[in-house]
């Protein structure tokens, strides 16, 4: 345990001085370019929008932070050889795999978490734009705690995104990595033409790929609530909390491959 | 109990892709090494060195055999509390400054933070990092890598250290300061395992050594056993004298070879058979200076060689055809 | 170094230089045509989306703001607002729940040129797309009878419109009464206030602004009357048709000069009084005849 604490300390720290968190520069400016800039042109839409550009904001850094640090996380290690003097102190392969991975996700939580601040700064300055009435009209407040929870499942989202690119790091060079964690979250947004696929395809075994694959292939569909909380529909908490040990298990999963693989190498 | 052991460790790689062939990397390498030693594991480039460190810090696994370290198989993650390891071109984290990276280190044993610090601070001294310490990683040369990567193997006190390479990257003066720390680390009582194919400081150093040669155990055993150390002939560098005189020491037989050094010196060479004490005072009553006199033995790198010319050359590839 | 920053300096400002005959060249070739709609499907849009439906949505709500507001700002003869449905369909498509997005059709697709193009049948379209996912907002289904009432002028499909509205969870009391009197009447001035009056009351500054011009021309509809019938009045008594007001001043039908909502004077000519020349409440609304009873 205290391995991995270690280890992850160390990652967040790289993140940090590799200027990973400068990101939250271009978010925050983002925010507040766009809803300076919005006024006019959307009829008064402007909180929908923000809140829309936030919460997608949100998650494309996340989604880009966890794809380029998690492909490098241990090939990166691997390839420059410094994992030769990691392996020789009381580390086990598994405590560094685990250890790595953790890193990540906390340098993942601590960007959220600050963008997250930053997108509620940014709504509660354009709450005080409007008139009573129309923030009555509102379906929710600007400031609605309850995008949270959308930004929850995002970060759940985000972690099994991690651990994808983290398993596949394990193995595979960067370009490769990255090219088919990304190619797995556009799949996993695809899900329901895979779901459906038997309407549109003549053969049946090819239905069955499909139909399997939906199954197997993570579905990151199912983090999406942001349209949701946006207009303010209910969400089932049974929803919530099924949809994130569903990621908790698939990242369990991966993980426990990350560890074979890397426990099986040699290193060159 | 042995520091180190190997029992027919071996390790094969798979060369080409639709035949695979195995490359035969180390073959059957069976050695001990006892507590306290300084041993010294010494070859060409490409022998089977690296792979064989690498085995024993288990960064690959055998094909067969097996080895041990302190007594326990060398997969055990308990014994690495005890072991230091120096990579050959070591690359650590360069984002860490030096004392980051020893304190991350000392944090993975498990030391207090003030501990972490002491041990940080009294090890970049040793090996001879000043205020550079606090830069990263990144700024440092090769050779302050080096002696970072020497401090970190000695972060935990080891009982068994393994260097590879450990010289690479030193000028003159580092490489006596890192000769000078291994023999402090022996006083000490760790045992010192460091593999090199610079064989002076094989001499220098070791009280045993092992030879492997194109993946296997060309030879082992004491240093004092292996070389003959005995003196052959004599070395005699004199200036200031003439032709002549040469002719007729050579003639006498004094002098089996002469080679001009320039500018009236002379290096030559004086068998057993003559005494080099008669020889010089010979030279000097016709005006000629001694320089030098130094005995001739049988080195380290005479007996390297020759083992070297008997080493397999294939390794279980297909021969080049010439 | 100072020739390198020179040469910087010339560089940019020939970029500069080049952007501006861009610019003053009308940017890039209109990309206010059918064909530059890169993605007309509705479904295939959803299909690439990819998580990012809402945002898409957006992003095509402030192309139907611009595309409506540049088109009704151009003073383009032949202007059709071709992007129009296309664009809220997609918007609706990406976020079926973007209900200010049916509104504004409901209100701006049926407006015949140059106001719009014309095209109620796409606005009831819109809107029932609407009701489909939320099948029990009110608002919808009596926007829809209002596309009948007033651009189709069909009283019977818009009362039975307003009577299905007015069953709908929340819908406000007058509804039903609106139905039954669009049933006898057809359209009066008082229901198309009311009508008019709700959407007024809409948060929204362009459903307001253009709710509030409507109910300035039925404020307008009511004074024209009201001068006619003094207009009338003195070609009864004089024999002949009123050519000024003076005349009617001067028969006593009227003190000062007449004005519209708006402040534009009414002018009268050859004894018919209409709205005076560059009035914004230009072209008033045509009242059809009511239904037979």
């Amino acid at each position: 345990m205290r391995m991995i604490g270690q280890v992850a300390v160390n990652v967040f720290k790289e993140s940090v001085r590799d200027k990973v968190l400068y990101n939250l520069v271009a978010f925050a400016v983002l925010l507040i370019a766009v809803s300076y800039l919005l006024g006019q042109l959307t009829a008064g839409q402007d909180v929908k929008i923000i809140k829309d550009l936030g919460l997608a904001a949100i998650a494309t850094f996340g989604l880009f932070i966890a794809v380029f640090i998690g492909i490098g996380l241990v090939w990166k290690e691997v390839e420059r050889r410094s994992i030769y003097s990691l392996l020789s102190k009381p580390v086990r392969r598994s405590e560094f795999i685990l250890g790595k991975y953790a890193g990540l996700v906390l340098t993942l939580l601590v960007n959220v978490s600050v963008m997250t601040a930053a997108f509620y700064a940014v709504l509660a300055y354009l709450d005080t734009q409007f008139s009573d009435s129309v923030r009555a009209a509102w379906p929710a407040p600007a400031t609605d705690p309850g995008m949270l929870r959308a930004i929850g499942l995002i970060f759940v989202e985000l972690m099994l995104v991690t651990a994808v690119a983290l398993f596949l790091s394990t193995f595979s060079s960067p370009f490769l990595s990255a090219a088919l964690t990304f190619g797995l979250w556009v799949i996993g947004h695809f899900n329901t033409d895979l779901r459906n696929f038997e309407a549109v395809v003549e053969s049946p075994a090819a239905a069955y790929l499909a139909r399997g694959l939906y199954y197997v292939l993570p579905n990151f569909a199912a983090f999406d609530i942001k349209a949701q909380v946006v207009h303010a529909l209910p969400v089932e908490p049974s929803y919530i909390a099924t949809t994130a040990v569903y990621g908790a298990v698939y990242v369990a999963f991966l993980l426990t491959g990350a560890v074979v693989v890397f426990s099986r190498r040699d290193f060159k | 109990m042995d520091a180190i052991r190997t029992e027919a460790l071996t390790k094969h790689y798979h060369v080409g892709f639709w035949r695979p062939r195995p490359y035969v990397a180390l073959d059957a390498l069976t050695l001990d090494v006892g507590q306290g030693e300084v041993f010294g594991f010494l070859g060409p480039n490409g022998a089977g060195k690296t792979t064989t460190l690498k085995l024993l810090m288990q960064l690959i696994y055998p094909t067969s055999g097996r080895a041990e370290i302190l007594g326990r198989p060398v997969g055990d993650v308990s014994v690495r509390r005890r072991i230091g390891y120096l990579p050959e071109n070591p690359y650590f984290y360069d984002y860490l400054s030096a004392e980051e990276l020893l304190g991350y280190f000392a944090g993975l044993f498990g030391y207090s933070a003030a501990e972490r610090r002491r041990r940080a601070s009294a090890l970049l001294d040793e090996v001879g990092i000043g205020a550079e310490r606090r830069l990263q990683l990144r700024k440092f040369s090769k050779g302050m890598i080096q002696r970072v990567g020497i401090a970190q193997s000695l972060i935990n006190d080891p009982d068994v250290v393994f260097f590879d390479e450990p010289m690479s990257g030193l000028d003159p003066l580092g490489r006596r300061e890192i000769r000078e720390l291994i023999l402090r680390l022996r006083d000490r009582g760790c045992t010192v395992f460091f593999s090199s194919h610079v064989l002076s400081d094989a001499e220098t150093l070791c009280s045993r050594v092992a030879i492997v040669a194109g993946g296997r155990l060309a030879a082992a055993g004491d240093l004092s056993e292996l070389l003959a150390f005995q003196v052959r002939a004599w070395e005699l560098v004199v200036a200031g004298v003439d032709d002549t005189h040469l002719q007729q020491a050579q003639a006498a037989g004094d002098v089996t070879r002469i080679t001009p050094l320039g500018g009236q010196r002379f290096a030559l060479e004086v068998p057993l058979s003559a005494d080099p004490a008669r020889v010089i005072a010979g030279f000097g009553a016709h005006g000629g200076q001694l320089v030098s006199l130094n005995p001739v033995r049988e080195t380290l790198e005479d007996f390297f060689v020759r083992q070297i010319a008997a080493a397999p050359t294939t390794r279980g590839l297909e021969p080049v055809a010439r | 170094m100072k020739p390198a920053a020179a040469l910087l300096v010339v560089l940019m400002g020939a970029v500069v230089g080049l952007q501006a005959v861009h610019e003053g060249r009308g940017g890039r070739p209109s990309a206010d045509s059918p064909n530059l709609l890169y993605v007309r499907s509705p479904e295939a849009m959803q299909r690439l989306a990819l998580s990012y439906e809402a945002l898409l949505a957006d992003v095509y709500w402030i192309r139907t703001v611009q595309h409506f507001g540049g088109t009704r700002r151009s003073t383009d003869p032949g202007k059709r607002y071709d992007l129009l449905y296309p664009l809220l369909d997609l918007t609706t498509s990406l976020d079926p729940l973007f209900n200010i997005a049916y509104q504004f059709g409901s209100l701006f697709l049926a407006e015949p040129p140059p106001g719009g193009p014309g095209r109620p049948e796409l606005a009831i379209a819109l809107l029932q797309k609407g009701l489909q996912v939320q099948p029990d907002k009110w608002e919808f289904a009596q926007q829809i009878g209002f596309v009948h009432y007033w651009w189709r002028k069909d009283y019977t499909e818009a009362a039975a419109w307003f009577r299905l509205a007015a069953e709908m969870p929340g819908a406000p009391f007058w509804l039903t009464s609106m139905a039954a009197v669009t049933l006898a009447e057809g359209g009066n001035r008082q229901s198309s206030r009311l009508l008019w009056s709700e959407i007024a009351r809409s948060e929204y500054e362009w459903f307001h602004n253009e709710a509030q011009r409507r109910l300035q021309q039925l404020d307008a509809l009511d004074q024209i009357d009201q001068l006619q019938a003094a207009a009338d009045a003195f070609e009864q008594r004089f024999g002949r048709e009123a050519a000024a007001w003076d005349d009617l001043r001067r028969a006593g039908y009227l003190y000062g000069t007449p004005a519209d909502p708006t402040g534009v004077l009414y002018r009268i000519a050859s004894g018919v009084v209409g709205l005076g020349p560059g009035s914004r409440l230009f072209p008033l609304p045509v009242e059809s005849a009511r239904p037979p009873q």
